[in-house]
């Protein structure tokens, strides 16, 4: 079969680690070729030196029969690898159509004089967002669309100037499961065309549901390729870790002693009605989830409860005791928790090393006014640190290297164990395991179970079902802000849990479980 | 800020230019002026007369610091530094004594204008450069007021003696107010929690938040400071001259940026440390000294500083460490 683009024996050293040896990886038109590995694999590095952003040492790189021993940006683009990263690179400030054309605008010449033909690229766009179903004017500001359709704007922009591979960046990270769906058609769409995708991503089941072929990437090394059909997911997730997981998460059946309430919501509502009227308990010894479509309120709700965004009424009660929070800061004095669901926007300090990205919320609580009186207690910084390292197994060379230095999945262990040197009695988890390679997804669950089991509460939301149905006792799913239904881990399926999020309420016979 | 022990094996340009950047830049400008006028360029007299003119530059860019600190900037100091000036020597001259007038004036009305600064980018959320660069003219023109647009004299000897005297008739003590200030800074930045927590907003201030860091005062912390040093500024200034100048310090707010960028702080927020910033506000005296014994007009001088400044903040930007964070 012939292949569009083929890298061959691919080998990039980075000063004292070998970043990728000897990796061959090719792509076929009409199909969707999977790169999987954990954080850290190699992937972003194969993909960057596929844009022509790095060099690679050994190996070469051809395309059609072409063959390079580097790419540049420009020749990359030219050869139509067009790259859709995770972080999109749209420009908010402009146009779909001007994001489109930016750099290439379309010109004519009007009494001699070449001018941008905006009449042209008008109807090109057109033609391309219904090609995607995208219901959108050309004139739009792509400031003003969802994630998903800002996808979709990168999408239509490949395709327009003849991509013949796109390579979509974990492109499902931040999407609801029918925005997914709609990604899936375009990607079914493209692949009718003849174009090669490359598709990068942890979750195994849309791979297993989208993908064509599948190579695994471990530690820089290539581990294999096959055909999805021929392969089941407990045998990719054997390829990418190197050993077996057997209790992959932590086992859905296991039933957990419940003690006495711990903490308690009554009628929580937010000052700008996203969230109305929640109340919810969370018991000793158990992990509470939350379910529901993005936008139904689950992160908002957890933001009121650690006073980051205001409540209009509402009490909340930690261990019998009422507490007013009015700032996160309080939430930290009280003993709660937040391990954001952004953790390089609203988690970590990158110019901070390991070590004090992980004392700052416990220095923090022992001084005065706030933190704005008081020395830093360098001895327990160093000691809380260690332990916390010790604790949660944070793999790094040292704790003064900078946070930056580590992988997603270790940089999520030092914020959460920020919180547990702050001694906090109550984490609430927002997207725990976005991005996060498999290995470490099982080693947070297990933690979690660990904070459980020391009387701390636990709260964890997720767009994420199997997470949700593998990790918690109890799941809560909430509906346009309010609570829609409630499950014990023995009662909850995917299926339920999807349509106390999808169905509308007023038909399903209103809140039932908010008194 | 952080001990890389795997990149020990070899130095790259980048890592010298981080640790030893200010330093080199310092060292350079005095060998280059040394070759050019050894004598009168290089004798004890006017190496300490270097250090005394770059006092108030130091504390002036001490100030102007914290605000870079946290990815802002403070364009208002020179006008804080006259109108401190103004109203302390007013203060003297009015009768009061001149400890009484030097922490209303000086210390209590920069505090007050930092406070004002801090609250207003609080309150409106704009950007630090328009708010203080609406406080700059603001002040000045109060200034001007104040002084009735002339020279406040009679601004008592004691005083004058006090401030800027020499001490044991060697050390002028306008180099004693900026190194205690500094080392005053010092000990803040690295060992108060305050410091540190100003560090983490300038490094991101959204985590800050949601690991409980209370931002806005801590803004109006930073610009507090910035007030009082360029209150400090203020006095030396008059101690100096004897007399306080409506129109003092015009323009010295780009020597304090230049001194705070040459001594690689970044601009991007939450990285700088204060003794770079104090070499900084030397290579300042050094280049307008120098230039001034090679007989370069003051207008090159403004063009130099110019340039330095790009410079500066293009070598941190390729170089410094900043660009070695993976965004």
């Amino acid at each position: 079969m012939d292949t569009l683009v083929k890298m061959s024996h691919i080998t990039k050293r980075f000063p004292g680690v070998k970043a990728l040896s000897d990796i061959s990886f090719d792509i076929r038109p009409g199909e969707v070729h999977i790169l999987l590995g954990e954080n850290g694999a190699g992937k972003s590095t194969l993909m960057k030196i596929l844009s022509g952003a790095y060099e690679p040492d050994e190996g070469t790189i051809s395309i059609h029969d072409k063959e390079y021993n580097r790419l540049t940006p420009k020749l990359s683009a030219e050869s139509g690898i067009s790259i859709i990263y995770q972080e999109l690179s749209v420009i908010n400030e402009l146009s779909i159509q001007e994001n489109i054309f930016v750099g290439k605008m379309l010109k004519k010449k009007v009494a001699g004089v070449t001018v941008i033909d905006q009449e042209a690229m008008r109807k090109v766009t057109r033609e391309l967002l219904e090609s995607i179903d995208l219901n959108r004017k050309p004139s739009a500001l792509v400031g003003s669309l969802s994630i998903s359709e800002k996808q979709m704007v990168e999408i239509a922009k490949a395709v327009a100037f003849n991509a013949q591979v796109i390579v979509m960046d974990e492109p499902t990270s931040s999407l609801s499961d029918d925005e997914v769906a709609r990604l899936f058609k375009i990607i079914e769409r493209l692949k009718a065309e003849g174009k090669g995708i490359v598709y990068i991503s942890h979750k195994l089941k849309e791979i297993m549901q989208i993908g064509d072929r599948v190579t695994v990437l471990k530690d820089g090394t290539y581990v294999g390729t096959h055909d999805v059909k021929d392969i089941t997911m407990d045998k990719l997730v054997t390829m990418m870790v190197g050993r077996e997981l057997k209790d992959k998460y932590l086992g859905s059946g296991d039933i957990h002693e419940l003690g006495k309430v711990i903490f308690e919501v009554k009628n929580l509502t937010r000052r700008d009605g996203y969230v109305k009227n929640i109340s919810f308990n969370l018991r000793e010894g158990e992990v509470l989830g939350f379910s529901g479509l993005i936008g139904a309120g689950r992160s908002e709700t957890m933001c009121a409860i650690f006073g980051a965004d205001p409540i209009s009424s509402g009490e909340i009660y930690l261990q019998g005791k009422r507490l007013h929070i009015k700032n996160p800061y309080d939430a930290l004095k009280c003993g709660i928790g937040l391990v954001t669901e952004n953790r390089r926007e609203t988690g970590f300090f990158h110019n901070f090393s390991i070590k004090r990205n992980i004392s700052i919320a416990r220095q923090l609580k022992h001084t005065g006014f706030g933190g704005l009186w008081g020395l830093v207690d360098f001895k327990d910084e160093q000691k809380v640190a260690e332990e916390q390292r010790t604790a949660i197994q944070i793999k790094c060379a040292s704790l003064e290297q900078g946070i930056t230095q580590l992988s997603g999945g270790n940089q999520q262990k030092v914020i959460l164990g920020k919180w547990m040197a702050a001694g906090v009695r109550l984490i609430i988890f927002d997207e725990p395991t976005k991005g996060i390679d498999v290995g470490t997804k099982a080693e947070i669950y297990k933690l979690m179970r660990t904070l459980t089991e020391n009387g701390i509460g636990v709260i964890v939301v997720s767009s994420e079902l199997p997470e949700l149905l593998s990790v918690c006792d109890r799941m809560i799913v909430m509906n346009e802000g309010k609570i829609s239904a409630e499950f014990s881990a023995a009662e909850a399926t995917e299926e339920k849990l999807v349509k106390a999020a999808t169905v509308d309420m007023n038909e399903a016979g209103g809140n039932e479980y908010a008194e | 800020m952080q001990n890389n022990s795997a990149s020990k094996t070899k130095m790259t340009f980048s890592d010298f230019w981080d640790k030893y950047s200010t330093v080199s830049i310092l060292i350079l400008m005095v060998l280059v002026f040394g070759a050019m006028q050894p004598k009168a360029f290089l004798s004890g007299t006017n190496l300490v007369k270097i250090v005394e003119q770059s006092a108030i530059t130091i504390l002036l860019a001490c100030g102007e610091f914290f605000s870079i600190l946290l990815a802002g900037i403070d364009l208002s100091v020179s006008s804080t530094m006259a109108l401190t000036g103004v109203i302390t020597a007013k203060l003297m001259v009015l009768g009061y004594h001149p400890t009484v007038a030097v922490l209303i004036g000086t210390l209590l009305l920069g505090a007050a204008i930092g406070a004002v600064n801090g609250g207003l980018i609080n309150l409106t959320g704009l950007p630090p450069f328009i708010i203080t660069l609406g406080t700059q003219s603001i002040l000045r023109g109060i200034t001007m007021i104040m002084a009735n647009a002339r020279t406040v004299s009679g601004v008592p000897a004691s005083f004058t003696k006090a401030v800027g005297g020499k001490i044991f008739g060697i050390i002028p003590m306008p180099i004693i107010v900026a190194l205690v200030t500094a080392l005053v800074l010092v000990f803040f930045t690295m060992k108060t929690q305050a410091g540190r927590n100003l560090y983490a907003i300038g490094g991101n201030s959204q985590s800050a938040w949601f690991a409980g860091i209370n931002v806005k005062k801590h803004t109006i912390l930073a610009f507090v400071i910035s007030g009082v040093c360029s209150g400090l500024a203020g006095m030396v200034n008059i101690a100096r001259l004897a007399a306080a100048e409506p129109n003092a310090g015009t323009g010295y707010e780009t020597f304090a940026i230049a001194a705070v960028v040459i001594g690689g702080t970044s601009f991007f927020g939450g990285q700088g440390v204060i003794p770079k910033v104090v070499v900084g506000g030397l290579i300042i005296g050094v280049i307008n000294n120098g230039l001034n014994m090679v007989g370069v007009s003051s207008y090159y001088q403004q063009i130099a500083m110019g340039a330095l400044i790009i410079v500066a903040v293009t070598l941190d930007r390729f170089f410094g460490a900043s660009s070695k964070i993976r965004k």
